[in-house]
Parts: C-alpha cells; structure tokens; sequence
C-alpha cells in the first residue's frame, strides 16, 4: 500500500528503522518472559476477573434483586456498563475500516490494538445483556430458531431483538478483520520461533508463506471486511440508540439519538485507544511505532466528536424546550438542574469542556495530558450513559412512581469486573500476538519512515547503514 | 492349492487348515457374534444390558429421591365439591366492633378470597382491606395450635381440652372472675356469656374498644336515653362536618358510612349539582379529611373549643342560647362562622359527627344536631349500631379489683390490654398478680403471653355465630373450613365451663345446634319473611343475612343532659401537640399482624410496615418545602411526651397543621406475629381524663438525633401535582412544588401533564371545556401516526373496559388488598418495598394539590390500562406480552427472560419484576435471605400460608414480569359461564376483584362493545379522560374528572 507521498507528511516511524529492526522491535515482545509490569497488571486484572465471575454467579443464584435497580428505574448500571462498552468498541472498526477506505496511513500503527480492544470491549459489553436477564438460563430465548414450544418466534419490532443481531454481527465482523490482518504477523512470529511455539504459531498463521497471490488475496479481503465494516460502525451504535429512541419516555423518544450515539461511540472508542496505546506504547517500548503523530492525530479525532456530542446535548435541550411538550421539557429540565444534576455536569464537563483543550498543540502532543483526558472523556462517556437511563426513568411521566436509584456492591463489582476482564483479555493479548500491525508499518516505512521524510531525511537515510549496525551492537 | 487370486493370509490359509477354513466360511455365523478376537471384555450385547441396568439404576436411584405428592380422590365426593369450581358461603367478618357482610370463596375446601354480601342493606356488598386480608390471617403460621399452660420462665406444656377445661373449672370455683373483651356483637355470644354469668355470679364483663368510643356511648345516654350509636346517614347529609372522625376509614362503620357517603359524591351527582359538602376539622391530615371539600385546622387540644364554637354560631343564627366554652384559633373561628350559616340553611339535611372522647364534646355535638333538626332525619335512631360498646372506664376500676387481690381469674377473649390499654403497664403489674390468667385468642400475643392457661379459639372463617351490628341486621357466621388446629370457639369454652346443659357435647361442631337453637328461639319471631322454622334458619344460612322491621324508634334531645362547655378539652397552648390516631389497616393494632394490611400502603402517608411520625411542612417563599424544624422523610426524631420517650423515624406530610404532629396506634408490637418489630407503640402516649382515653397529648418535644432510617419503607416518594403557595420572587401564588423540582423548576411541569383533572364545582363549565380542547388536542396529535388504525379488531366479541369515578373514590384500599388477594401478589416485606420493589399490581397514587398549607387530595388507583396501543408490548423481545382481541395486555410468565424493558417503557409504571424468589418458588434457600421472614423462615415458604393462593392464578417465580391481569381468570370464568348458558356475556358475569371490593362502587368493570354495560353507562362523556391520552397509547381504563364542592370564600 504504498503510495506517492508528499514530503509535508508526518513522520510516522522513527528511529530510522529497517525492515528487519521493525519485526525485530514488534515481536520481540511476544518472546521476551513476561516484564514485572505486565505481572503485576494481569495480576491485578485476574483478581477483577475473579471478582467479576463472582458477582456474576451472585447475580444469578441470588435474583436481580440483588442490584439496585428497582420498579422505576429497571435498567441502571447494567444498560449503562453495556452502552459505554459498545461505544468503547467502536473505535476498532472504524480506525480499520474507514480509515483504511480512507488511506489514513496513521492508522497502522494503532489498528491492531484498537481493533483487539474493539473485540475485548464487545465481549464486556455482551456480558450485560445477558445477564441483566431475570432468568439468565432462557436466554435462548432471544434467538430465532424453529422450536418445539408451539409456534413462537421472537418479536422482531423489537430493539433489544435488533441488538442482538446487530452485536452479534459486528463482532463477527471485527473479529474476522482483527484476525485477517494478524495472519502476516503470526506468521512472522512463527518463521521467528521453534518447537512447540512455532507449531502453535503455524496453525495460527494458516500457512502463510507470503507468497505474492497470499498477499493479492489478503489485500482484496481486507478491503471486503473494510467494506462491510464500514456500516457496521454506524449501524451498531445505531441500534443500540434504537432501545431509547423507539421508547415513548420522554427523554429517550429523541431522533437525534443515531447520530448523536455514534459520535459519542467513535469519542469514547478513540479515548479509550488513546489510554491504552500511551500505556502499551511505554511498557512494550514502542515510541517509535506508536509516535507523537499518531497520539495527535487520534486527539483531532477526539475534539471532533467530543464537539459534535456537545453540539448534541445542546441540540437535545434546544428541542426539548421547543417542542412545547411538558413531559420533553420536564424530562430534560430534570437532566440539568434535577436530582442527578451532577451526573449531567459531569457529562458536559467531561465530554463537551475538557476535549476543547486539545485545541492547544502543545497539549494535543502531551502524553500526560492524552492520557489525562482520555480518562476523562470517558468517566463523562460512563455519566452521558448514566444520564440517559437513570436520571430519564427516575422521573418519567407519573410523578407518584419518581424514585431514586444507588447501586449495590454487586453492581459496582460486575462493572469494575468487566473492566478486569478487559485488562486480562487484552495483556494476553500483547504477550501473544504482534501489538502493532507489522506487515502495515512495514508497508508505509518508505513514505512515513523518518529515514525517507521529514527534516534531514536525506541525511538521515544516508547514515542509516551506520547507525543501524552501532544499534545492533547494542543490543547483542 | 492356493486360492484362486493367488492371495493368502498366512500359513494356515496357505495350507488350508482345516479349523481355519471352518472357521473362515462361517465368519458371519451367529455363534461367532459372541467371540470376537478375545481382546475385548464386554462385547455388544453385555454392553447393552449394562447400559440398560446402569440407566434403569440410575433411573430409580434418582426417582427415590423425589419428593411424591399423591393427588387422592375423593371415595365419596361431596355433593358441593366439584374440583376447580369455586363454591361461595355466605358469612360475616367481626372482629370486636368491625364488622362486614361476606361471601367466602372456597376452593377444594380451602377459603381463599373474600368478597361482600350484596344482600347486605348496610355494606351493598363492599368490603374493606381489614375484611379482604381475613383470610390471610386464617393461615397465619403464628398461630396458638392447641389449649397450653404457660408458667413463668418454664417451657409452655400442652394440654388437652379436658385437662385445660378441669383446671379453668378448678379455678373458677373459686369466684372473682373478670371476662376482658372487645366489643361483642354475636346475640348468642352473649347469651353464652349470660350462662357463664348464671353459674358463676361473681362475674363481670369488662368490655372496651382498642380505639374507643365510649364518651359517645355515654353522651347518647345522657341525651337520648340509650346507651348504643344512632345510624348516620351520611347519604342523606347534603352539609357534613366531622370533628376529628375519620367516618370513611376507620371511624366505627366506615363501609357503611363510605357506601352511603359516595352517594352524594359521584360525578354525575357533581354535574348535577347535588353534592354534597364535606367539612373536616382536624390536625392530621385523616382518609376521611383527605377527601373533604374543606379542611379546618385545629390543634387536637382545640377539638373541644371547635366543638363549641360551631355551637355557638349555630345556637347565635338559629336565636338559641349558646354554650359559651373557649375559644379556637382566629383562622379556623373565622371559617366555623360560614360552615354554621350553610348548616343552618340546610336544616336536618347536615349531620355532625365527632371522634372526641369527651362527653362534654360529644353532648354539644348532640345538642348541634338536635339544634339542626337533623334528630330522626340524619342521625337515625331506628336502626341503633352496636359496633361500638365499650367502656374503657371499667377498666380502671378492674385495675384496682386485681391489685386488691378482689380477682382470681381472668379471661381474656379477644382482647390485648397488655398492649392497646394507655395504661398497659398498670394493666401489666395488676393482671400477674391475678393467680388465673385464661387467655382465649388467635396468636400469643402481648396479653396471652402474659396467661397461665391459653384455649386458643377458632378463626372467624372456622366459627359459627352470628353479628348483629346494627339492630335487625343480623348476619349468620359459619365455618368455611374444618378448624385447621386444636383450637376452640370461646363461646363454646364459656359454655362448657360453665357446664352448660344447652350445649350438645356430642355434636361434632357443639356450638352448631346452640347458635340454631337461639335462632330459633329468638329471632324466627322476630321475622315475618319465612314460615317456616327450617326455611327461615336455611334461606338466612344461605344469605348469610336477617332484616327484621326497623323500629321506627325516634328520639328526643333530653334538655337536662349537661352539655357543659366547661368540662370540654381546654386548648393547651402548648408549642407541639401531638395526635394519634388508628390507621385504615392496623387499627388500634388489632391487624398488625397480617402481612398483607402491613405491606398495604397508608393512604395518606403511603408508607408500609410500622408507623411514622407526620411532621408538618413549611415553603420558605423561594425554593424549598422543607419538613418542620428542617427534618427529612426518614430523619430519626426521639419524641418525648410526658417523660416516656421514643425514637420515631419522621415522614413530612403535607396537610399537617403547623404546631402538631401525628402518628398511628397499633405499631411497636413486641408479641404475636409478623407486626412484631416495626415502628413504635405510640399507644403508650396515651393519656387517660376521667377515666377515658384521650388520643392527644400536649407538650411533645420533638429532637432530630442526627441519625436516618435506612429502610423507610414508602411506595411513594413524589407527593404532589400543583400545591399552590405565595412565591417571594415571583409576587404572586405560584405552585410551589413544581419551583422545588430541579433548580427552580418551571410552572406547569406537574400540573400541565395529563394525569389528574380537578376542579371546584363551580368551575365545572371551565373544566368541561378545558377538557373537551384536552381531547381535540390529543385527537389531534394521536392522528399525526403512521401506523393504520386498528380498532376493528375489537369489533367482534367482548372488548373489555374500566372506569374509575375519582369521585367516589375514597382512597381506602380495599381494592389493593382484594387484588393481593385474588392474584397472588406476593408480600415482600419492609427491607423490599424501602428498596422500590414492592410487588403491588394496582396502587392508589395519592396526589395534594391547591393550598400547600391545607391541600386537597386526590387518589387515583392505578393498574395496567391495557392500553390498545401498548408500548410495553412492542419492546419485548420475545413476545412475551401481548394484546387479546378482547383488548387485554397478556403476559406470559412462562416465556419472559425478565429483560425488564417492558417495565421501563410503561408510561403508567404498573409492570412488576420478581426481584428475588418472593413466593420460594423456586424452593432454593440461598435466595431468599432478603424476603419477608415470620417465623424465621421465608413466608411463603410454608404450605400452610400457601394454603391461600388462588389456584387459578400462576405463582410467579423469580425473574419475571407481572402486572394486572384485569382479573383474566374470572374473565375466562365468566366466557365459560356465558357460553355454556348459550348466551352473550353480561356484565354481572365478570367483576373484577377491585371492582367488587371497593365500598363506594368508583370502579367498574364490563364489555364496552355492548352499548348498555354498566361501565358504557357509567361514564360521564367530556369529563373523563385517559391518563396520558395525548401519547396514543389508548388505555382501556379511563378516570373521571376529580371534582370538589369545596367553599372556596370559607378562610376569607
């Protein structure tokens, strides 16, 4: 994929990198034995794994009831958890797919991750639906599929239907692309390994031998998925708008919500990489793969959709206020100033305020401050959701049913536990398979190398046969 | 010779071995199935007989580990008993002075549901919670199941009845006997006693009421010569003004009163213009006060003075001489002056009534009535009520006699003084120092607890006898199942002990042939409508119910009785006056212990189990109502009154005078059942004034402790919808509640929304117009739909519809018990509903609305409305609900996963999620540690209790929706009945069970296809509306207009 390039192109690989360098740097990881780092984190993700199965089978053998959830307020956390999950997955599928129709040649650097956390954060997000369930052992139920119970199929008018076809696809899809694009690298790790690992690795990679008609193949394939990736983006989150915006509650029966709901998926879906890359980028030592270019271009990314959230929300209260109609008004009137105002101030501060800062360069190219504010954007992405379930069913239409709603420890420990399950899934993760897409960089080192673009290329290139072999040295 | 391809196997083959050659021909022979290579052990056909053994093991092995429950037939089938069809008896809830005209509904034997006597003249067929939750009570786990001896700090021993009756006589020959009761309304019971009384001379009867009554008893003596209650004639009153009497909910006969009361309250009777006008005067907002047209607030202590002052201006217009007295506050003084020339311009169309326990009060308030005219009119002596006959001063003089050592045996029936008495603790000391202590109750509660000998006596549903509650109104009681313990009538105990010859102690039920006996003798007659003796004892059986004549009794106010200004409650002047009161369930605690009248909301406080302390509320002008002194709903507050100090948790309530708290009797229990536990026995407070219970004190302090409940258990959280009060920044009234929501919310967010229509009535042209631009309006916006109208898919068969009168809605809560009832709703016990998971299918919402000082209320029961368009059907995704052509919303237990959408998307809030394992269902007892407990263990978890479940509807178990069904099963019973008459569906043929319970008949029920049904014909055109008409979900319940002939110039 490589293209004529423009020399004002940033520079999206450094340390004057070789090929060989490249896979050198990408897959070591998967070799070394595990760092102190990573043993202290998926320690800590297994203890919140653990907690997560336990509040799970709590769950389940004791009743709903268990939760706070309650005759008003039937959906809380769970819908919540579920909600930020699914925008959390978001930014995978669009970082592979419409940046790729795109030929956003950044993307290579972070797809891989982004995409393996798109699948890790729909898997999290799948544990919601189905155990919010208040007879979790029927959820079959859900599936339709001819049956000996008489002739019962399931409702397809509604959303929570659409939900599940639309999760079940997508993460079908996103896997299939994640794994597409990891055959080259497994490859490579397995032509790098022997014994067992490499018997491992070679089933993985499915014979790949590079061979040119492998790559013709798996070029066309890539563009396939991205192709059918592309409105899977926009439909998912969509959808999962669909659960609000089909009901007659005031607050959630809005025609923005599709719109509105995506943008705040791709925001939440990009802080959420932005949290992890600066984190994988610094343990696995690859500040030259994953630069400063990559980290400022995802900050655009997120001013962009934070702002269009922000035009959203204000959007909402504008309609509300115009509609003229006394259940829209109240409900949005309660958003703001109501019983859970600070949730709402929390949401606008944290989504609409704080990515504004990222207007500032300096602060765009701070690994301190992304990493700050992509905590934020998405503690505010946790309070939109909240806001959106609790603070609308809280008041609806009949003020004698207005209650109010806390969760219980078995809420916070099945949230913090899918959080844990994330973590565990996605350190294995690092430790098995390449972080960063190694066939891609490889593709886009001679336009984006800093050897080949950027001040003093020439120069650079020039010397680089010297200063590749000092590096070697180095490192024997 | 080789073989013929030239291929060999071996040397055998190649030299064509003989046994090799056999072998090879038969290699499929059938001897040669059983011998394979001999490398395997097993070979197919063991194989299939172990698998077969090991299956058919294992089958039994597991088989003998499930319980068998063996469904025996009958061998020979009672005639009345067909399986799966209800029979219905004839009967009468009494419990002390409450009574109420039944049919118990049977099934299989089992009493399950109790619905009113239609025959009845006094009730017309209503019913109140207390008679819906009796049959609750028949099940309780904690009852006493056989005659004990109690002796202190031993273990309580079981006895026989002959043992027990050996040692009662024993005692009893001894003398000094007192019998403690409640109110006895059984002509035969007192019979019984008037044996007792014979054979042992040295008796008396010591008779009071937990809640008394007894200055009126005393003041209709003093006035009119006879000791009992007139009937009031509420239906009659076109100008009604109660001094503290809470006549709808529980003042001495409130189905009566309420069903006669709705008369005059209707819709139609507003449109006509007959209302009639309520005026209450009291501190604490009462059941009976919420549905006043005006409230006047005075400070308990001011009753007396209130009393006098309406006297006073009636005596002052009318050219009588008044009767002087104190003076009450300027404010209510001001608006006694117009109730006293509106009384006077209704002349023996008013009718005053009043709860004072104070003669002197209660004198006046005759001396009012005889000065309106309203003796024989609407204070009717014909028909006297005995349902108040006690006399708590007795009691007083009993407390000495047992201190003087005067009495040997005491027997308690049907009583608790050890806990309602105000000087129970005195009562307590007195009654151990009484060698014989026989107690003759339902459960071990505070007094018989306190016995040495317990004959445990039948439940209601287990007895015969008969209630005369009013004069010539008799109602037979008789058992609807074998009694279910040892127990035994304490009409039949008094009998034996007192060696009756009369009764039959051969007879299987020996109380039978005595009741007929002294029905035979007494009452057959008095009648005039049966001839023949077995006639007139079957037709009574049958209707439960004998009208004998009325009287045509009048009276005459006796001038000489002292109605003396003097002697009445002198206003205390104290900062903090606290009032107490008897709840529509508990009662005076008489119903503490039935978890479905616990968990049954306060009507006006909407809180369940255990009592709280009403505070008033106070709007600082700008944006807050607070709660007095700065409390919040469920703030701790230790109450001191007299030196006896409490901790009660403090709810604010609007309607509560300023100055005053209030909080209910019967809670605090410390023995007897699932009561025990909850809130604070306020009962303690009560002080005593010549002799008679007072039911307010003076000089409370109340202190905040800083600390909160955890577990305020109220099932409603948001209270108002327009209360309307003097805005400081705005200069004008404004609805102050609607600037509390939010940061100085917005106008028009409670009142705009289209849940409660109201109006005076004489604003009632406006009304009328508002909502007819109501209903084009949401015509209008219902039009603006994609989806194609479907309303022939009705147009066939029944369509089924309700109606509720607001109107006539009093808000008791008869309805929501009969619905727990008839569905099986399950209790879940105070820990739940303070969670918000109270299981209720129909609640009465209960709004304030007008003056935020002095509101009005309106109540509006609420269940699935079955809405057409329904937006919890279209969410499910797995259809588990869904619409009938009938045009009911249906749920299918069985296929709900529990995704709870359904439950979000209700505009109406009436779906209900099964939490937990609220009825044990899933008989898995690590669930159910949040559930109700009695006894220890999960309620429902005993079969005794399941014992009362309707069989024809599901038990729900966890994990599912649930929500009013429209009582479908008696809808299906109905369809069944009408087709097999080959007939169309009446409307007589399905009433719902709120339809049938409620006493003032605000709901019905029928099919709206049939242009003639009570409820087509019931409805009042523009004046009613759907809840939420304008978001086109079309509910099949529709509400009338809430209308109010309130005077409105009265303050000014």
């Amino acid at each position: 994929m490589s293209q004529p390039v423009a020399p004002v192109r940033h520079v999206l690989i450094e340390g004057n990198k070789t090929y060989h360098q490249i896979t050198e740097d990408l897959v070591s990881p998967t070799e070394r034995t595990p760092t102190r780092e990573w043993i202290v984190a998926f320690s800590l993700s297994a203890v919140f794994l653990s907690l997560y199965l336990f509040t799970i089978v709590w769950t389940v053998w004791k009743g709903i009831g268990e939760w706070g959830a309650n005759r008003t307020i039937n959906w809380a956390w769970d819908i919540t958890n579920f909600v930020w999950w699914i925008g959390i997955g978001h930014a995978g599928t669009l970082i592979s797919a419409i940046l790729l129709l795109f030929r956003q040649r950044w993307r290579t650097g972070v797809n891989r991750a982004a995409e393996a956390m798109t699948i890790f954060a729909v898997i999290c997000a799948g544990q919601f639906p189905i155990f919010h369930m208040g007879r979790v052992w029927l959820a079959f139920f859900i599936f339709p599929f001819p049956n000996t119970r008489g002739p019962l199929w399931v409702n397809f008018n509604s959303p929570l239907l659409w939900d599940v076809f639309a999760i079940s696809t997508y993460f079908s899809v996103s896997l299939l692309f994640w794994y597409t694009g990891l055959v080259p690298d497994l490859a490579t790790v397995r032509d790098r390994a022997t014994g067992f690992r490499r018997k491992v690795y070679e089933t993985f990679s499915f014979g790949w031998t590079g061979a040119a008609k492998h790559w013709q193949r798996w070029e066309s394939l890539s563009l396939v998925l991205a192709g059918i990736s592309t409105p899977l983006v926009l439909s998912v989150h969509t959808i999962v708008s669909f659960d609000f915006a089909t009901s007659v509650i005031p607050g959630w029966h809005t025609t923005i919500f599709p719109p509105y709901f995506v943008a705040g998926a791709i925001f939440s879906g990009f802080a959420m990489v932005q949290t992890l890359m600066v984190l994988t980028r610094k343990v696995l030592r690859l500040e030259e793969y994953i630069t400063l270019n990559h980290i400022e271009s995802m900050n655009k990314v997120i001013v962009l959709t934070g702002t269009i959230v922000g035009v959203a929300y204000l959007t909402e209260l504008f309609i509300a206020w115009y509609s003229g109609y006394v259940y829209e008004q109240f409900a949005f009137y309660n958003r703001v100033t109501g019983i859970y105002w600070w949730a709402y101030f929390g949401m606008m501060f944290c989504n609409v305020v704080s990515p504004q800062l990222f207007w500032s360069r300096k602060i765009r190219r701070s690994i301190w401050w992304t990493f700050f504010l992509s905590i934020v954007v998405n503690i505010g992405m946790w309070f939109e959701r909240f806001v959106i379930i609790g603070t609308t069913l809280a008041r609806d239409y009949l003020p004698s049913s207005w209650s109010y709603y806390n969760p219980t420890w078995v809420e916070i420990g099945i949230y913090t536990g899918t959080i844990g399950l994330f973590f565990f899934c996605y350190l294995i993760f690092v430790r098995v398979a390449p972080v960063v897409a190694i066939a891609e960089v490889k593709s886009i080192l001679k336009v984006a190398g800093d050897q080949y673009i950027g001040p003093n290329a020439r120069a650079r290139h020039a010397a680089s046969g010297e200063k590749t072999s000092v590096k070697a040295e180095k490192e024997d | 010779m080789r073989q013929d391809n030239g291929i060999w196997v071996g040397t055998d083959d190649l030299q064509r071995d003989e046994a090799f050659m056999q072998n090879a021909s038969a290699e499929f022979s059938l001897d040669n199935i059983d011998q394979t290579d001999g490398q395997w052990s097993t070979n197919r056909r063991d194989f299939l007989k172990l698998l077969g053994f090991g299956l058919g093991a294992a089958t039994v092995a597991a088989s003998c580990e499930i319980p068998m429950r063996r469904a025996v037939p009958y061998v020979t089938k009672p005639d009345t008993i067909v399986p799966g069809v209800a029979n219905y008896y004839a009967s009468a809830f009494v419990n002390g002075g409450d009574y109420c005209p039944i049919l118990v509904k049977t099934r299989d034997g089992r009493p399950i549901k109790i619905e009113g006597n239609s025959l009845s003249a006094m009730t017309g067929g209503g019913t109140s919670a207390r008679a819906q939750a009796l049959v609750l009570s028949l099940y309780d786990t904690t009852r006493v199941k056989g005659p004990i001896a109690l002796a202190e700090e031993d273990e309580p021993t079981e006895l026989t009845w002959e043992k027990l009756d050996k040692n009662v006589k024993g005692n009893l020959a001894q003398g000094g006997i007192r019998i403690i009761t409640q109110t006895v309304l059984s002509p035969t019971a007192k019979k019984a006693m008037g044996e007792f009384v014979a054979k042992y001379p040295d008796t008396q009867v010591v008779v009071y009421d937990p809640v008394s009554s007894a200055a009126l008893l005393t003041a209709n003596e003093q006035a009119f010569g006879i000791r009992a209650l007139p009937s009031y004639r509420f239906d009659k009153a076109d100008v009604i003004v109660s001094f503290g009497a809470d006549f709808l909910g529980t003042w001495i006969s409130p189905i009566e009163y309420a069903a006669a009361y709705a008369k005059k309250r209707k819709l139609s009777k507003a449109v006509k213009g007959e209302m009639s006008r309520h005026y209450q005067v009291e501190s604490h907002m009462s059941l009976t006060g919420s549905n006043a047209d005006n409230r006047i607030l005075v400070k308990p202590s001011e009753q007396g003075a209130a009393i006098c002052t309406l006297f006073n201006e009636v005596a002052a217009l009318t050219g009588n001489a008044g009767v002087g007295g104190p003076k009450v506050n300027d404010k209510a003084a001001t608006a006694l002056k117009k109730v006293a020339k509106e009384l006077v311009n209704a002349k023996g169309l008013s009718l005053i009534v009043s709860n004072s326990n104070n003669v002197a009060e209660q004198l006046i308030v005759n001396k009012l009535n005889a000065l309106l005219g309203n003796l024989n009119e609407t204070v009717d002596f014909s028909a006297l009520s005995y349902q108040r006959q006690g006399n708590e001063q007795d009691l007083t003089r009993l407390i000495n006699d047992m201190n003087g050592g005067a009495v040997n045996t005491v027997i308690v029936w049907n009583a608790n003084p050890a806990y309602d008495l105000p000087n129970a603790d005195k009562f307590i000391d007195a009654f151990k120092k009484v060698k014989n202590r026989i107690g003759c109750s339902l459960v071990m509660d505070e007094t018989t607890s306190l016995c040495t000998l317990v004959a445990p006596v039948h439940h209601n549903l287990e007895s015969w006898s008969d209630a005369e509650a009013k004069e010539g109104h008799i109602s037979i009681i008789q058992p609807t199942i074998a009694p279910l313990f040892n127990t035994r009538q304490a009409e039949h105990s008094l009998l034996e002990w007192a060696d009756s010859a009369n009764l039959n102690r051969e007879d299987d039920q020996p109380y039978y042939p005595y009741l007929k006996a002294h029905w035979a003798a007494e009452l057959f007659a008095k009648q005039n409508k049966y001839n023949s003796a077995t006639a007139f004892w079957d037709m009574s059986l049958h209707d439960g119910l004998l009208d004998i004549p009325a009287t045509g009794r009048t009276v005459t106010y006796n001038e000489s009785a002292n109605a003396d200004a003097a002697a009445v409650t002198q206003p205390s002047g104290s900062e903090v006056e606290i009032s107490f009161y008897e709840t529509v369930n508990i009662g005076g605690g008489q119903y503490a212990h039935n978890p479905w009248l616990q968990e049954m909301p306060d009507p006006v406080l909407r809180t369940v189990w255990g009592n709280y302390l009403s505070i008033p509320v106070e709007w600082d002008g700008v944006n807050n109502i607070n709660g007095w002194k700065d409390l919040n709903d469920g703030d701790h507050v230790t109450v001191d009154i007299n030196g006896r100090s409490e901790k009660c948790t403090v709810v604010r309530t609007f309607g509560q005078m300023p100055g005053t708290v209030a909080i209910a009797l019967g809670q605090g229990r410390t023995a007897g059942g699932c009561g025990v536990g909850h809130g604070v026995n306020a009962g303690a407070w009560l002080t005593v004034q010549n002799g008679l219970t007072q039911y307010h004190a003076g000089n409370a302090t109340v202190s905040a402790t800083g600390t909160k409940e955890k577990l305020l258990a109220t099932v409603q959280y948001h209270h108002t919808m327009g209360v309307r009060a003097e805005g400081k920044e705005e200069g004008a009234v404004i609805n102050a509640d609607e600037k509390v929501l939010g940061w100085k919310g917005f106008q028009g967010s409670l009142t705009d929304r289209s849940i409660i229509f109201q109006a005076n009535q004489s604003e009632l042209p406006e009304l009328k117009e508002r909502m007819t631009k109501f209903h084009e309006h949401a015509k209008h916006l219902n039009e603006q739909t994609l989806y194609p109208d479907r309303t022939e898919w009705f147009a066939e068969g029944p369509k089924w519809g309700m109606y509720i009168d607001l109107n006539a809605c009093i808000g008791c809560g008869a309805c929501q018990v009969a619905c727990v009832s008839e569905n099986n709703v399950p209790v879940v016990g105070k820990n739940e509903v303070a969670r918000h998971h109270e299981m209720t299918w129909l609640r009465i919402d209960r709004y304030f609305y007008g003056d935020l000082e002095n509101p009005s209320v309106v109540y509006q029961p609420m269940m699935c409305q079955h809405c057409d368009n329904a937006p919890c059907e279209n969410v499910c995704p797995v259809n588990a609900t869904n619409h009938s052509n009938e045009g009911l919303n249906q749920m299918a237990y069985n296929r709900c996963i529990g995704t709870r959408y359904c439950a979000n998307n209700c505009p109406y809030k009436v779906r209900r999620f099964n939490w937990l394992d609220y009825t044990t269902a899933d008989n898995w007892p690590g669930n159910e540690e949040r559930v109700l407990h009695v006894d220890d263990k999960p309620f429902y978890a005993d079969n005794l209790v399941r014992m009362v479940l309707n069989p024809d509807v599901t038990v729900r178990s966890r994990g599912v929706i649930e929500k009013c069904s429209l009582c479908v099963q008696r809808i299906q019973e109905g369809k069944l009945t009408a087709k097999r008459e080959a007939r169309m569906i009446e409307d007589n043929d399905v009433r719902t069970a709120c339809q049938t319970s409620c006493p003032t008949g605000a709901i019905v029920f029928g099919n709206v296809n049939n242009p003639n049904s009570i409820v087509n014909k019931a409805k009042n055109g523009a004046l009613d509306y759907q809840v939420l008409e304008e978001i086109n979900t079309r509910p099949i319940v529709e509400y009338s207009a809430k209308v109010r002939n309130s005077n409105e110039a009265l303050f000014s």
